[in-house]
Order: structure tokens, then sequence, then C-alpha cells
């Protein structure tokens, strides 16, 4: 099985590990699979704009350096540790109202896209550019300083046709009703800090290349998730 | 004002060892030996197997793990070993094995029950599979660059020569544990190693690296001898001493990279370090107070308040305290940025409060386990009642502290 954190953000957005060290701490750990997904926020809120002032957000502007930083690790990350790492981001809509706050990953991106087009429109980029689509921590959290982002498990009728997987663990916390409703699941540390390296990780029993990791991951089958403790 | 006159004489003293510390490692690591370390390229160099015993995840342990596997040595085995296989170290020790598959490296699980010394148990497997005369025991924390083997190999040619340990340098440090610990490592550690071979001919064995014949460790009774002690490396230097043969402290300086540690991790490691030496070195474990400077110095600003003398005192203990660890750490190419040795007083006076416990506590806890530690830090299990409170007051104030 391979052993995958598909939630990971460094120093490009809000992560206080920068790319390279990032890289390094899950290579040195032993992992097989990563995905590197920093925020990209809307900016059409004050949390957004000041995400975006702040720096806490990949925008369009650096968003070709960002990819192609992670193209170079991604390489570096191979011939050093055997590691496969996926580029990525985190659409980050943020609201004050949990019922309308909702976070995505776009796994396997290749074009930037932005936080404030509407959620069809985000849905079908991203079916266009073949990127997985997961939403995560889709429940209430025991994050205190967190607003919860409900609006995806809200109106999961609607969306859920569009997503590929459900966050059924994120960090410490485990989503109970991903379960129950069957959904594909993976499970990922949402890494900010070097501590989160410990926290839910998702196990794959596939080939540890990015095609066979996404149809791992869409098809349900031969996924697991574990609590990676040291 | 006597006491005051008797403080000052234990701070100067303690400064004066200092001096003598610092001077020994710049002998141990003295430009006459690098040149000795130039040698390494001829000699005879016996078949070695290395025993990695592994629990959890190091910092670094990929790195530490594949420093050991692309060694310049013309004949060695590398054997990791683990008391379970859903050990991370496991998953990290397979990738290292699938990415030096031409290598001789061998993984082993095995949980065992030789004794109560969780890294002995580990050994025990490694061992028994282990197949050249010549082992190195050496932990999973240390990375080394590839001619290791042969300058740690080199005093082997001399037959009196029965073990071969290191110098530790402790590097990284990304978190205020770690970095005190590399602090610690490479003043107070490498200084009183240096401090005991030089001017006291007594070599202390850190289990990091230990370089022996198998035939040698057999006529000290082997592993069994020392599984039940937590020391096992001192003891190990001990018996062979004991049998007429020598223990040489190579001026190879291995790597010990720390960089995520928390403070409890730093903590905890020195309590149970401080507990070992209060059993092994009884009454002499009391001057390791007043080889302690800084917190010597802070003891008459408490008993006589603060006062230009006191405070300037402190102050110039610090300083000098300071200016001498970041030499130490240039002189071992281990230097962090300047400014993070402001924090070295601040770890000396954590260590001096640290000295304390072993007085009040005879449990340690290592890998998991707790333990009771007697004289010569003989393990023996931990009893289940009794003398609680004591560890969930301890446990109470780890656990606030931890990351």
């Amino acid at each position: 099985m391979l052993l995958c954190d598909f939630h990971i953000h460094t120093s490009y957005s809000d992560g206080s590990v920068g790319l390279r060290r990032t890289v390094d701490l899950f290579g040195q750990a032993g992992f097989d699979v990563i995905a590197i997904t920093d925020h990209v926020v809307n900016g059409d809120n004050p949390f957004g704009k000041l995400a975006n002032r702040l720096k806490f957000s990949v925008t369009e502007d650096s968003f070709r350096p960002y990819m192609s930083h992670i193209a170079e690790e991604a390489e570096r990350a191979w011939d050093r540790y055997g590691m496969l790492v996926i580029p990525g981001v985190e659409i980050t809509k943020n609201s004050f109202s949990s019922n309308k706050a909702a976070h995505l990953l776009l796994i396997d991106i290749k074009e930037f896209i932005p936080a404030s087009w509407n959620y069809e429109k985000i849905f079908l980029e991203a079916k266009k550019q073949d990127a997985l689509i997961v939403a995560c921590h889709p429940h209430r959290t025991s994050e205190k300083s967190f607003i919860d982002t409900l609006f995806l498990w809200n109106n999961r009728d609607r969306y859920g046709k569009y997503i590929d997987a459900w966050e059924i663990a994120n960090r410490d916390d485990v989503f109970n009703v991903i379960s129950l409703k069957k959904y594909p699941y993976i499970a990922g540390s949402d890494f900010h800090r070097v501590r989160h390296l410990y926290s839910w990780k998702s196990l794959l029993n596939c080939k540890k290349e990015t095609a066979s990791v996404k149809q791992c991951i869409r098809s349900n089958w031969g996924v697991a998730i574990t609590l990676f403790r040291n | 004002m006597v006491l005051f006159w008797i403080l000052g004489g234990v701070i100067l003293s303690g400064l004066i060892i200092y001096c003598l510390q610092i001077l020994a490692v710049r002998s141990a690591l003295s430009p006459a030996r690098d040149r000795g370390a130039q040698s390494v390229l001829s000699g005879s160099f016996p078949a070695i197997s290395i025993l990695k015993p592994l629990k959890g995840l190091e910092d670094n342990l990929f790195g530490n793990l594949e420093s050991f596997c692309v060694q310049d040595y013309p004949q060695y085995e590398v054997i990791f070993s683990l008391q379970d296989e859903n050990d991370p170290a496991h998953k990290v020790a397979r990738k290292i094995k699938e990415k030096f598959a031409d290598r001789p490296i061998s993984i082993v699980v095995e949980r065992g029950h030789h004794g109560l010394n969780p890294k002995v148990n580990n050994l025990f497997s490694a061992y028994q599979h282990s197949k050249y005369p010549v082992i190195l025991i050496s932990d999973s924390n240390v990375m080394v660059d590839p001619n290791y083997l042969r300058t740690i190999a080199k005093p082997m040619d001399d037959p009196e020569v029965g073990l071969v340990c290191n110098l530790i340098r402790g590097i990284g440090g990304k978190t205020l544990g770690s970095i005190f610990e590399n602090l610690h490592l490479n003043s107070f550690i490498l200084g009183n190693i240096c401090f005991l071979d030089k001017y006291f001919r007594i070599p202390c064995v850190v289990g990091k690296s230990m370089l022996m014949r198998k035939s040698d460790l057999e006529a000290i009774g082997g592993l069994r001898s020392v599984k039940d002690v937590l020391a096992e490396d001192h003891f190990i230097g001990e018996k062979i001493r004991g049998q007429e043969q020598k223990v040489v402290i190579s001026d190879y300086l291995i790597n010990n990279i720390n960089e995520y540690w928390g403070l409890q991790k730093f903590i905890n490691r020195h309590v149970r370090w401080g507990k070992m030496r209060w059993k092994i070195g009884g009454v002499k474990y009391l001057l390791e107070l007043t080889i302690n400077p800084v917190f010597t110095a802070c003891l008459p600003l408490l008993l006589f308040g603060p006062n230009r003398k006191t405070l300037s005192i402190l102050a110039l203990v610090c300083f000098m305290k300071m200016i001498g660890d970041f030499y130490l750490a240039k002189r071992i190419s281990a230097a962090m940025h300047p400014l993070i040795y402001l924090f070295s007083p601040i770890k000396d006076f954590l260590i001096g409060l640290i000295w304390f416990v072993p007085f009040a506590d005879d449990t340690v806890v290592w890998r998991g386990n707790r333990y009771l530690m007697s004289k010569d830090t003989r393990l023996s299990p931990c009893p289940e009642r009794g003398g609680e409170w004591k560890y969930k007051i301890v446990e109470g104030i780890k656990a606030k502290l931890a990351w």
C-alpha cells in the first residue's frame, strides 16, 4: 500500500514550512505520494482580500512559479526518496458563515483556477484539466479557531456529482457522515506545521503514478485510511 | 560574605573547567589528527556488520540510513532491526532497501523479550543475523560521510583496541527543543567527553556509534550481559576496558541531526541521561552542577538579590558561555546563527534545574516503557501501585509542555 497525504500547505500560502523542507520532511518519513495543495483564496470578501494581502494565497501571478517549483521538487523527491509529488491547490471559498464556506482540493491541476468563480465553473474547468476534485473538511471540525466549511455538504445533492472524493478524515478529525453516505473518501493532514505530519493519512493500493493514484481514488477501490503516529 | 566568595570560587572553577573543555576539544580535533585521518586510505579493513536498531521516526531518518548504505568501504553489510513491522521506521527501511537494491541490506523484524533494555532487545536479532567478525552498533539518528567506516576502522589495526566510539556533533535545529539539544551536544556533552579523555584518560562511550569485534563482545558476556541496564554503551565500554583492551574515541565527528524536537523531548532525554549519570557516577554526579557556570552564577542573584555585583557576574558568565559555545560550534562546523547562542544560558539554566530531578525520581521512560532504575542503571519493571501521584504530576507537566 502506498502511504499518501493529499492535503499539504507550504509557505506559498499559510503553511509555516517552505516547499523544499516540506518535501524533505515527508520524504524522510517514508511517504510514497504527496500532493502540494496551497490555498487559492477568493478575493471577493474581506477574508479573501486579507489573505491575498498577507500573501496567504497562490494568485494568478504566482501560479506559474509555484507550479514550476513543485515540478522541480517533484523531480528531486522522485530521485532521492522515490516519492511522487503531485501539484494541486485548495480552492478556498471563505465566508463568515459556515454554511457558505467551502474548501476544495484540486489535485493534478494544470492551469490556474480562480476561487472567485462560481462552483459549476470551477468544477467544469477542473474536470477539463482532469484534476481530482476533493471536498475537504466537509463537516464540523474540532478546530475552534476555524469556521467550518459546510457548504458542499449541505449542497451535496447538487454538487456531489462533480466531487471525486470527500475527506473522511482531516488531521485529527473524522467525519462519519462520509462513511454513512458511502461516498468515495481519502484522508489528509491539512499540513501547515511540522507537527501535522502525525495525523490521518490515505493508503492506496495502486501504482505509484499520478494517473493510477487518481483512478484509485475515483473508483474508491483499494483505499484505506490510517492514523500516522510516531 | 563568605558564602558569596565561596560561590564566586565555584563559578570561577566552572569557567576554568569550561576553558579546559574548549582546549580539550581543540586538541581532539587538531590539524595533526586531521592529517592522520588522511591515512585511512591504506591499512587493513575488516568486514563489518552495521547493526541499526530502529524505533520510530527520527529527524532525517531516510538521510541517516542512506548515509550508511553509501560507505566507501570494501566489505560491509547493513542490518536494520525492528521490533514491530507497523513501526513507521519499517517503511523507511524498506524504501532504503529498494533504493540500494544492489547493496547487502537486510531488515529483521522480531519482537524480542531478552531483557528490559528495548534497544538491546532490538539488537539481539540483528546481531544473530550478522555475518562479519566486526560489528558496528549505530543509532538511527546519526548521519555520516562516505569515509566514516574507513576512519573508524583504522584504530582496529591495533589488536589491543577493543572498542572505537565517536564524538557527536548536533546539527539542524529548527525548533526550540532541537536548538537546545544541539547547543547541549556541542558544548556540555562534547566538551566533557574530550575533557575526561584528555585529562583523565577516561573514554566516555556514547552508544551512537560503537565498533567492536564480536569476539571481544562475546568475551564480556555478549549483549546478554547488558540486557537489563539502561546505559548499555557505558558498560560495554567498561567491560572491554576491564579485559585490558583499549577504548578509543575516534576524532571522526558523527552528525546527530535534531531538527524538530519539542521542548518536552529535550527535557525527557536529559532527565534520563542525568538519572543514568547519577546511578553510574554516584557522588561524582554532584560535581556536575559546579561545571555549569551559568546555573551557579544564578545562585548569588537568588541568595543576595539583584544588585550590581550579582547581575554583573551573571551577565559576564552568560556572555563568556555564549562566546565559548559559539566558538566550539564553529570549531566543529556546527555553528547556527550567532543570535541562537542567546539561548545558550537559558539552556544551561534549564539543565541546572534538570540536574536535581534524579534525586527525586528513580523511574525512567524510554521508548514507551517505564522502568525503575537502580545502581549502575540496572532496570526493573516499574510497580503498578504506589507513587503514581508522582508520575501523574510529572506527566501532567510534560503534557502541558508538549507541542
